[in-house]
């Protein structure tokens, strides 16, 4: 196991890491497992209780980093990575995973690579995914969406088949006379809105937030604007999604549309892989389809990070503890959940390695070709090595865009006056790698 | 032999001085070290951050006044963070000084059950604002929520309440009714506290209820009146919790607050520099208009005993 490497005796590592109540409990076994195979090794789990945005955890992380007292490795805001490498407060693990062969063993999209150095790893594989409710599009006589994702439906027969499942109070369809759209007890999507999940659409279409450098806003180029545009049009055009949360207000997270996917008063449900946690423990027939293309398919990888902290006085048996918790077997309990998907390659091309994870009643059928094949696409979201993403993103892209989803503004006039905010602030300072 | 008795007196005096002086100081010092510490020592070092760029992670940079001018001719977020903030404070203290007022009245009369009634309006100030944002995150849910079905029965439109850029700001005036249970205990005592004597005075001179509330109930209030506009635009001004939890400022930043904006340009955007200048400017500010409330005072609060020139 240790490969050579030998261990100091009485060492204690401090692990900081937040997550739900289940999460909890599965890094403290894990952590526990790993004192059992590591006599002399001991862990201090430090948890930090789960804040959707992350503030509170990082405002936690200044703290302890300004009376130099961090942990010494453990999850990380990813969008912080750059900024905490610069100052000099996170380890290069380059040479690490170099000498331990690791390279081969993960997805390519692991590893975060800053030039020749790798600065931290993600924790886990995340993207976004179709859900739906199979008893609402029977009822409305809609069709399964395909799994392969290379063959999902177009966005306008999703748009299409969408209305059909709308009803108002009296049973009208959207188009038909007296509909009244201020009184839809069913509808056909619902869809977050909040920066990443804007990323598969917009790179279905070849649009983009920004240059991947950094360098240059993309959010008004011709692509990107039919996107935004397509879908303000889904909640006053075609009226099939409810308006739920505003982008800007991704702390509240109102469980509206997992809630009325459950209840039958929705029928397709875009967001995060990690919802099926939340949405398999709901007494509904849950299915999973591909996602639809605008133009070519299209799929995001989204996690938090993982890392050392450069303090560390113990770098051999803190990266001993990083590869541990980086191997999905020792914290199973949260991929067979459906909170997690795995980094490990293995994990999605062999089938033994694949089936214990995705063969329980959580993941639905056609949950491999829908969502774990869909992975050979995914690009790294770029919300880590955008400088300043955090600030373009809130400051400058969500106040608009919420006047796109409130029918105040069109796509055209919201990231016109987008731009004119990432200037004003000078937001655009390239990228970290 | 005849003086010693006074220098022993005298030496005593001394040591019994220097003695209470040590025990002073030891007994005050919890205190005095915890507002050093806590208080005065921060409070030294945010102004010197305010003159740094500083994220946190790296050593302070010094930049001079850098910070507040970004703050008033750079960064478009500050003064839709001010408006907001304005907007909820002018339009929320006194409506909520209001229902606060009218419900201590209603509390103040002898009807059976009073106490059950008392404690019924105070219990909802007794939940912390986080859970108080939470249960209304539902009431507010524009889809399920309580608000919008009550509309329905009376055949409104259903609103998006805190989801919409016109109505969040009325929704949190709205949400902040249902805690002022603290206010009302405040207003509360203070009517108990007229005495019998005046209000019975204006019965025997054939005065209404109105003459009542008029010439005898609101003059003598008007100290505890302006009690709560001091607190109540104190607490406005640094409405932080419900924006936090609820909307994350949005949509639009029509909810973005000053102390929001402040928090998160401090921990999520790494300015704490900049955070820094903010929370001076807001101090000069609450400062000032403080001060403005505290002189017009002697236009409108009427202190029992005093004569009116």
């Amino acid at each position: 196991m240790t490969g050579g490497v030998s261990f100091a005796k009485d060492v204690t590592l401090t692990y900081v890491y937040w997550g739900s109540p289940n999460e909890k409990i599965a890094i403290e076994n894990a952590l526990a497992d790993f004192e059992t195979a590591h006599p002399g090794i001991r862990v201090r789990p430090m948890y930090l209780s789960a804040d959707f945005v992350g503030i509170e955890f990082s405002a936690k992380m200044k703290a302890l980093a300004q009376a130099n007292v961090l942990p010494d490795l453990g999850y990380f805001r990813e969008e912080d990575v750059g900024d905490w490498y610069a100052a000099g407060r996170i380890l290069d693990l380059a040479r690490y995973v170099e000498r331990d062969g690791m390279d081969k063993d993960y997805l390519p999209q692991v590893w975060m690579r800053l030039d020749d150095k790798i600065v931290g790893s993600y924790t886990a594989a995340e993207c976004q995914v179709l859900f739906y409710n199979k008893d609402v599009l029977r009822e409305a006589g809609v069709p399964e969406p395909p799994t392969d994702y290379r063959n999902a439906w177009t966005w306008d027969e999703f748009v299409a088949y969408a209305r059909e499942i709308v009803r108002d109070r009296n049973g009208r369809k959207p188009g038909e006379p007296g509909f009244d759209p201020n009184r839809i007890v069913r509808y056909g999507i619902g869809m977050d809105l909040w920066w990443a999940m804007l990323f598969p659409p917009l790179w279905s279409n070849g649009g983009d937030l920004v240059s991947r450098d950094g360098t240059e806003f993309l959010l008004d180029k011709p692509e990107s604007i039919e996107v935004i545009q397509k879908i303000a049009d889904l909640i006053h055009v075609h009226h099939v999604m409810p308006y739920a949360d505003p982008s800007s207000a991704a702390a509240a997270a109102m469980p509206a549309p997992a809630i009325m996917l459950a209840n039958g008063q929705l029928g397709f449900f875009i967001t995060g892989q990690w919802e099926l946690l939340d949405l398999a423990k709901m007494d509904f027939s849950l299915g999973v389809g591909a996602l639809p293309i605008w133009k070519k398919p299209a799929q995001m990888y989204i996690s938090g990070a993982s890392v050392i902290f450069q303090s560390t006085p113990h770098p051999e048996e803190a990266w001993e503890l990083h590869k541990w918790m980086m191997t999905p077997e020792k914290t199973l309990d949260l991929y067979t959940s459906g909170l997690w998907m795995p980094t490990k390659v293995s994990w999605y091309t062999n089938p033994t390695d694949l089936s214990k994870w995705i063969d329980n009643p959580v993941h639905p059928k056609g949950y491999k070709e829908a969502v774990v094949d869909s992975m050979e696409i995914a690009r790294v979201v770029y919300s880590a090595a955008v400088k300043n993403f955090a600030r373009i993103w809130g400051e400058a892209i969500a106040p608009e865009l919420d006047k796109v989803w409130l029918g105040k503004a069109t796509a055209e006039e919201a990231v016109k006056a987008a731009r004119e905010r990432v200037t004003q602030l000078d937001l655009l300072q390239g990228a970290w790698w | 032999m005849e003086t010693r008795p006074e220098i022993t007196k005298k030496h005593k005096k001394m040591h019994l001085s220097r003695y209470r002086n040590r025990w002073g100081w030891l007994l005050i010092s919890p205190a005095v070290s915890g507002l050093t510490l806590w208080v005065a020592l921060p409070l030294l070092v945010s102004l010197v951050a305010s003159l740094c760029d500083w994220d946190m992670v790296g050593p302070p940079q010094y930049i001079g006044l850098n910070n507040y001018k970004m703050m008033f001719t750079v960064d478009p977020s500050f003064w839709q963070a001010v408006g907001v903030t304005a907007y909820y404070t002018f339009a929320g203290v006194p409506v909520q000084i209001i229902v606060a007022f009218v419900t201590a009245l209603l509390l103040n009369t002898n009807v059976r059950g009073i106490r059950f009634f008392r404690t019924l309006y105070y219990l909802p100030s007794i939940l912390p604002i986080a859970v108080n944002s939470v249960l209304w995150l539902w009431l507010f849910n524009p889809h399920f929520g309580l608000l919008n079905i009550i509309l329905e029965w009376f055949g409104f439109p259903p609103q998006r309440w805190v989801f919409g850029s016109e109505t969040v700001i009325p929704s949190f005036i709205l949400m902040s009714l249902w805690s002022v249970g603290s206010t009302v205990i405040i207003f509360l005592a203070g009517l108990q506290g007229i005495p019998r004597e005046l209000l019975e005075a204006v019965e025997i001179d054939g005065g209404s209820g109105w003459h009542r509330f008029r010439h005898i109930i609101l003059p003598l209030m008007t100290p505890i009146i302006f009690y709560t506009v001091v607190i109540g635009f104190i607490t406005g001004v640094q409405t932080f919790t419900q924006p936090f939890m609820m909307t994350g400022g949005g949509p639009a930043n029509a909810s973005l607050f000053y102390v929001l904006h402040l928090y998160r340009q401090a921990f999520q955007f790494s300015h704490m520099g900049y955070a820094c200048a903010m929370a001076w400017f807001l101090f000069v500010v609450t400062m000032i208009i403080s001060g403005v409330i505290f002189k017009s005072s002697s236009l409108w609060v009427f202190y029992e005993g005093e004569v009116k020139k």
